[in-house]
């Protein structure tokens, strides 16, 4: 694309911008990549004042724990194989074995079978050969970076922490599914209704994600945990223990993240020109069928940006899931923070940075697949105002 | 591979239970949920009482506020609940937990005698360790400058500054100062150590006497010695302030004392020791408290299940679970072998005259919540002691007027 | 759109936010205007508690509630008006304070410090999340088409990690001996304590939620900017609007709505801040009106809970925020009045 000579800019522009952009860069992945580092550290090295210590972690390696100049080498060198091969094969993997009109979810399965064949290499396949590589080579072979993924074994397999994971997922997916259901019906009837009732329901929406949280999930405790006795009298013997179940957390949930969905997607909805839905009801639709028939189609990029809020907030929500569910379906963020309570180890805060690193992959993955479509759906929806 | 992860740790944990099944005298055939705190002295216990099988333990950090209205449920929600001395507090005024004197007799000839706990000559609850804060010390350093170890406050301020004076640590003192909770507790210790009551027949505060004012201001007079950040330092910063060898001297939890020999941490293996509690004042007690962790069982339950969440629990409390998690806590189960560090804790306790319990009283839990928050405020010069005490009596006199204590 | 038509479709939003939210608000409204209490009585007590060894026995008096015949504690229910209220504003202090010409004494009161903090923080914060995220949006609109992927990328990650994990990552780069204070000491040879200071605190808790929450202004800006009219741009250029005139007058305009809608989320979000509190431990030294209720609600090892204050507190952070929108919610209604049918 051609930019018109008046839209050139001077080269001082052009440098400070792009340096204003590497600074911001810098600080906004700093601290995300050094907690990264601490998580692959002894406990000694990960707290150190030195930097340096934390990065080549001396205690780490004294330990026998670390990375040799061949491990390195052939780790970057796999490392990027596997960046280039997702950029450049997985897209076409994804096209061709997907079928039709599903290119969403097979990029969804497509992604996780990637990771999990990535993990399946790299931290099973490749230690074996390279620790008999090491053996033979020497010199090249003695560690120079202390790194150590004791910590990572610790909290996925010794603490289990593959439940909480489960549970998250439960957790999430059922709130992204049941936000966005309810949320689109609501989105779509108010953006195309002009009563005043519609723009209270708004306002009231507005003012209920004001509330402070913690107000509302102190409320829910003694009626969750005595919902049993509560709800016996109607529904007999077989009434529940809402505490503790994760279908009444995807509720609590869901309600809290109402109203910032409607309005994400009426301001959405508002934007798909009216006629389009008046044209198939003159042609004998009713509301409904013409958002199943018209809206539908047209509405992924505003759902998908919404759902990915919506995701957010339920996979990292504490107040809601640390209160309201046992630990056996406890999520993961509850998981982590327990490890900060008043009895910890420096150890159980190195673990917890390991679980911390860990639940944000998911997230990378996440926003690396919906990058696009984050903007695209902002672009066409909720921007336009 | 997620899969082989789950079959390989569903496999771990079902061997776990196979060859566990074996250590539990009983197999335990109803469904016992139990709800404590997530240290690991707890952590400990409940791996022992789940080898009985049909135990779900829920180790919570929110088991403070889950604990009363899960025990007030019909029926309760967990049958066996993890308190201590504090916590045992809310169980008892709501009357939410049993009395266990049937079930000590018939299932509970381990037990020694100090373990029950005994309200009214009903036993409420069955301890399993004790905890305080005590003296703990680096030797080396002590050794090397030739210092005595101090046996009251005055003489822990005036090895701080030899200490300081030597510059061979970067503070001399450690506390467990954090606002809120931890920094209130270090002035009961003090404020008891100064021989101070908190209360009056009528639930009235008396805090701002004489040994609240000296309590303030021998914690004041602490903090020159101690990391500016002292706001922010709980029990865990402590215990890195002393892994990383930054402090020489700390008033510290018994509890802690294990961490100071764990290799993967520390730098100072062996070289901390323990000692009691300094006296704040001639003839006193250690200015410290003492407490209890133990279980109780819940009341809305079937005696069944009581049963057999009794004999679960006394399966967690034996002497095979204490013999393999010997340096955790400080046991009162037979078998178990004090260890070096837990010579500070043994000292405090058996003090003439000895330090007292933290008392379990509605008028305590709001005390000691006045004055976490009314504290911090002293400490940053915000204001002066004087009126920070009148601060605490007020938030406190606010609360007690809310929760029906007083008029 | 018939009004059965609207029910149908907003029905299950609307049950579900009565039922969470609404119910909840509703409870607390009432319960900020009763106090409710266990009826006491005193009653000697001997307890008996381990030592190491030994036991030692106690008789105290102890205030415990009465229990009626199933066993649960009896209470009373009182209507007090608005006496949680003056609790939480403890208005006989200020009364006092502002007499004694003491103005910096009110401060320490909780409420009061609490509203002036989150205040500040809530009003520094909004420009400079404004701010920083038009400038990531331009700078990114301005970058190489090659590489705009990967910066929009991380200049998300701050907005998608978990609020708690985002702050100790902050936290432990400046609290102790953490490395930016590290070296900070090394460039100037002093001995820093970031959190003995409660402004050093305060700033950090700012750049916390400015770090935090940019990305996410930053991209609604950007996705913002891929619609600005290029005729209009065009015409500004024809007429000679230097850059700066350009951004001012065509660019800033047309992000309006964009802006009004970052601002609008910011300031609910800001003013009900609660994460830095705890991710930083500044109760010491700064505390929010999120906080404030929340330390309200917490149970004590007792198990008291100041119920009726907290309401109080929630409602009056509900009232302060309803204040701070009110300008933003008029332009919504003038929207909504225009834009109707």
């Amino acid at each position: 694309m051609a930019t018109p000579k008046a839209l050139q800019q001077p080269a001082s522009l052009r440098l400070a911008s792009a340096s204003f952009l590497a600074f911001w860069c810098l600080i906004a992945a700093f601290p995300i990549f050094w907690i990264a580092v601490m998580s692959f550290k002894s406990p000694v090295d990960a707290f150190s004042a030195n930097p340096l210590n934390v990065v080549f972690g001396p205690t780490t390696r004294a330990d026998g724990k670390g990375l040799s100049i061949i491990d390195i080498v052939i780790g970057l060198v796999v490392l990027i194989a596997a960046v280039r091969l997702a950029f450049t094969q997985l897209p076409k993997w994804v096209g061709r074995l997907s079928p039709p009109g599903m290119a969403i979810i097979g990029w969804l399965v497509g992604a996780a079978a990637y990771a999990i064949a990535f993990l399946i290499v790299f931290f099973g396949i490749l230690p074996v050969f390279l620790g008999g590589l090491n053996a033979v080579t020497g010199p090249l072979g003695a560690p120079v970076l202390g790194l150590t993924t004791e910590h990572y074994y610790a909290v996925w397999i010794e603490n289990g922490f593959w439940r909480n994971f489960q549970n998250s997922l439960i957790v999430t997916a059922g709130v992204v599914t049941i936000s966005l259901t309810v949320g689109t019906l609501a989105g779509y009837g108010l953006a195309r209704s002009g009563s005043n009732l519609a723009f209270w329901i708004l306002i009231i929406a507005l003012i209920f994600r004001a509330l402070p949280h913690s107000v509302l999930v102190a409320g829910y405790l003694p009626v969750f945990i005595n919902s049993a006795e509560i709800l016996r009298p109607i529904l007999g013997e077989n009434a529940p223990t809402l505490y503790g179940q994760p279908l009444a957390v995807i509720a609590v949930l869901v309600a809290i993240n109402q109203p910032f969905t409607i309005w994400m997607l009426r301001s959405f909805f508002q934007n798909i020109p009216n006629e389009l839905d008046e044209a198939a009801r003159v042609d004998g639709c009713t509301h409904f069928q013409a958002f199943r028939w018209v809206i539908m189609p047209v509405m992924w990029p505003g759902v998908i940006t919404t759902g990915l809020f919506s995701f957010l907030l339920a996979y990292n929500d504490l107040l809601v899931t640390s209160l309201l569910l046992d630990a056996q379906n406890q999520t993961m963020v509850p998981a982590i923070a327990g490890y900060f309570n008043r009895e910890t180890t420096t150890t159980d805060q190195v673990e917890a940075v390991a679980a911390a690193v860990s639940i944000t992959a998911p997230l990378f993955l996440l926003v690396m697949i919906f990058q696009r479509q984050i903007v695209s759906g902002l672009t066409a929806g909720a921007v336009k105002g | 591979m997620k899969l082989k992860t789950l079959l390989m740790a569903g496999a771990v944990s079902l061997m776990a239970t196979a060859a566990a099944q074996a250590d539990c005298a009983f197999e335990n055939d109803v469904q016992v949920k139990s709800l404590s705190a997530g240290f690991e002295a707890w952590k400990a216990v409940t791996d022992a009482m789940a080898e009985c099988g049909n135990v779900e333990a829920e180790l919570d950090q929110e088991f403070r506020t889950k604990q009363p209205a899960a025990f007030a449920a019909n029926p309760s929600l967990y049958q066996i609940g993890g308190v201590s001395n504090g916590t045992v507090t809310p169980l008892l005024n709501e009357g939410t937990i049993r009395p266990l004197d049937d079930l000590v007799a018939a299932h509970g000839q381990n037990l020694a005698p100090n373990q029950l706990i005994k309200i009214d000559g009903q036993t409420m609850a069955v301890a399993m360790m004790v905890n305080t804060q005590h003296l703990m010390y680096r030797q080396d350093i002590f050794d090397d400058l030739g210092l005595e170890v101090p046996s009251t406050w005055d003489g822990v301020l005036e090895a701080a500054a030899a200490i300081k004076e030597a510059g061979v640590v970067d503070y001399p003192l450690g506390a467990t100062m954090k606002s809120g909770w931890n920094l209130a507790q270090d002035f009961n210790n003090m404020f008891l150590g100064f021989g101070g009551v908190f209360t009056d027949a009528d639930s009235m505060p008396t805090v701002n006497t004489e040994a609240g004012m000296k309590a303030l201001d021998m914690m004041m007079r602490m903090t020159e010695y101690m990391d500016p950040e002292y706001l922010v330092s709980d029990s865990t910063y402590v215990q890195q302030q002393f892994q990383q060898g930054k402090i020489a001297m700390a008033n510290l939890w018994a509890s802690r004392g294990a961490a100071m020999d764990d290799e993967a941490e520390s730098q100072v293996v062996g070289k901390v020791n323990a000692a009691a509690a300094p006296l704040a004042m001639e003839g006193g007690a250690p200015a410290t408290t003492l407490w209890w962790d133990g279980i109780v069982i819940a009341k809305n339950i079937s005696d069944e299940e009581a049963d057999a969440a009794f004999r679960v629990a006394m399966e967690g409390l034996d002497t095979e679970m204490v013999t393999a998690n010997n340096d955790e806590a400080i046991w009162l189960i037979s078998g178990y072998q004090p260890n070096r560090l837990a010579e500070g804790a043994i000292a405090t306790a058996s003090a003439d005259p000895a330090p007292q319990s933290y008392p379990s009283t509605s008028q305590m839990g709001l005390m000691h919540t006045a004055l976490g928050n009314e504290l911090p405020a002293f400490f940053t010069g915000e204001r002066d002691a004087a009126a920070t005490l009148e601060a605490v009596e007020g938030a406190y006199v606010t609360a007690a007027k809310e929760a029906g204590l007083i008029e | 759109m018939k009004f059965r038509t609207l029910a149908w479709f907003v029905g299950p939003s609307v049950f579900m936010m009565l039922l969470f939210i609404a119910f909840p608000l509703a409870s607390v409204f009432l319960q900020s205007f009763q106090i409710t209490q266990p009826i006491v009585e005193t009653v000697e007590v001997e307890t008996c508690t381990p030592g190491f060894l030994g036991q030692t026995c106690v008789t105290e008096t102890k205030t415990t509630p009465v229990l009626d015949e199933n066993g649960n504690p009896t209470t009373t229910t009182e209507w007090v008006g608005l006496l949680s209220y003056a609790r939480v504003l403890q208005l006989e202090q200020v009364g006092a304070a502002i007499a004694s010409g003491t103005w910096s004494s009110i401060l320490a009161i909780d409420f009061w410090k609490a509203l002036r903090f989150t205040l500040t923080f809530t009003l520094v914060t909004l420009p400079l999340v404004i701010g920083l995220g038009l400038a990531i949006a331009l700078a990114v609109n301005n970058a190489a088409r090659s590489i705009r992927g990967q910066i929009i990328f991380v200049s998300l990650l701050p907005f998608i990690i978990t609020p708690v994990i985002g702050a100790l990552s902050i936290r432990w780069l400046f609290y102790g001996d953490g490395i930016v204070t590290a070296m900070l000491e090394g460039m100037f040879s002093t001995d820093i304590s970031v959190a003995a200071n409660g402004w050093a605190i305060e700033m950090l808790m700012m750049f916390y939620r400015v770090w935090h929450v940019a990305p996410f202004a930053f991209v609604i800006f950007y996705a913002g900017l891929q619609t600005v009219n290029q005729d209009t741009l065009e015409s500004a250029i024809i007429d000679g609007a230097s850059r700066f005139e350009r951004l001012r007058f065509v660019v800033v305009p047309h992000l309006m709505p964009l802006i009004i809608f970052i601002a609008l989320i910011h300031l609910m979000d800001a003013y009900r801040a609660f994460e830095e509190v705890i991710g930083f431990s500044s109760q010491a030294h700064r505390i929010t009106l999120q906080w404030l209720t929340y330390d309200l609600l917490e149970p004590d090892d007792a198990g008291n809970r100041a119920i009726s204050r907290a309401s109080a507190s929630a409602m009056l952070t509900m009232i302060g925020i309803v204040i701070l929108l009110i300008p933003l919610l008029r332009r919504t209604w003038r929207d909504h009045k225009g834009s109707a049918h």
